[in-house]
């Protein structure tokens, strides 16, 4: 159990509050007892969350960008993620854990933003202790219907396995797809020329990469104002330092 | 080009619709290049 806490707060695309209600169910009849349970599922987090927050802490925010790769779950990966945690600061770390997508992007841009290790280890030690109590909290609430899908499970013996391994499989191909379907969807999304003007009028200053290939631009040296001329193996260096949200405009000729 | 960068993960990343010669179509100002 504490693995999978710990591998859902790593990024996995492993949700860990089922096992951790039907811990909490288990706590109703004897076998596990709620203290080892909730401080597992601390010591599992904290070991996660602070393995992100040095990374974060290290590498800014070119780390969030790898682990929204990970996670699957871009749409809801970065920019919401960040306005909420400017807006609540630590505090956010509390309720971190409730929020698919945030739970493990906070850790590292607690990080990134530079914030002290202490207060971050209290602060997400806290999140994590309410996180799991309210998850195996609802386990003992609803113990005995937990235990009536138990032993289904148990008189299916291998088949619920196998069940179990398919319901994860599909939760994975879920969000591999919504990912794809993300990317589609960006890739038809053009800019106009207007619109790239009218953003300019507003005062925004969106990073406008020129790549047309370096012959075309000695051929034609007028460009976009502000846009930044880089070929195809500088632009990986150009944008090594954005945040992953920054809103990039890309033309050609 | 775009791809490779959301790729990168990145989020908004856009293409502009008719490149250079658009935006010198409409008019918009350009400034010079020097290298």
């Amino acid at each position: 159990m504490a693995l999978n806490v710990f591998l859902e707060q790593i990024g996995a695309p492993i949700p860990a509050v089922p096992t951790l209600i039907v811990a909490g169910a288990l706590t109703r009849s004897g076998h596990v007892s709620v203290t080892a349970i909730v401080a597992w599922s601390i010591a599992a987090s904290l070991v996660a969350d602070w393995f992100w927050f040095l990374l974060g802490r290290r590498y800014g925010y070119r780390i969030l960008r790898t682990l929204c790769r990970i996670s699957l779950s871009p749409d809801s990966c970065v920019r919401d993620t960040e306005a909420n945690f400017e807006r609540w600061g630590m505090k956010s770390l509390l309720v971190a854990k409730f929020i698919p997508g945030f739970s493990t992007v906070a850790p590292p841009l607690a990080g990134a933003g530079g914030r002290s290790t202490v207060e971050f280890l209290i602060y997400d030690g806290l999140g994590a202790a309410i996180w799991a109590g309210a998850a195996v909290a609802i386990g003992r609430a609803f113990h005995r219907a937990i235990h009536v899908v138990l032993q289904r499970i148990e008189d299916l013996g291998g088949w619920a396995l196998l069940f179990l391994g398919c319901l994860l499989a599909l939760v994975i191909i879920f969000k591999w797809w919504q990912r794809r379907r993300f990317i589609l969807l960006l890739r038809m999304s053009r800019i106009t020329v207007d619109e790239l003007k009218a953003l300019f009028d507003a005062g925004e200053s969106p990073v406008v990469l020129d790549v047309r290939t370096a012959s075309a631009v000695k051929h034609d040296p007028r460009r976009i104002p502000t846009a930044i001329v880089a070929d195809q193996e500088q632009i990986e260096e150009r944008v090594r330092d954005l945040k992953p949200d920054a809103e990039i405009i890309l033309y050609c000729t | 080009m775009a791809r490779k960068l959301i790729d990168e993960g990145f989020t908004l990343v856009r293409p502009l619709a008719g490149g250079l010669d658009a935006w010198v179509d409409a008019g918009y100002e350009v400034e010079k290049h020097h290298e």
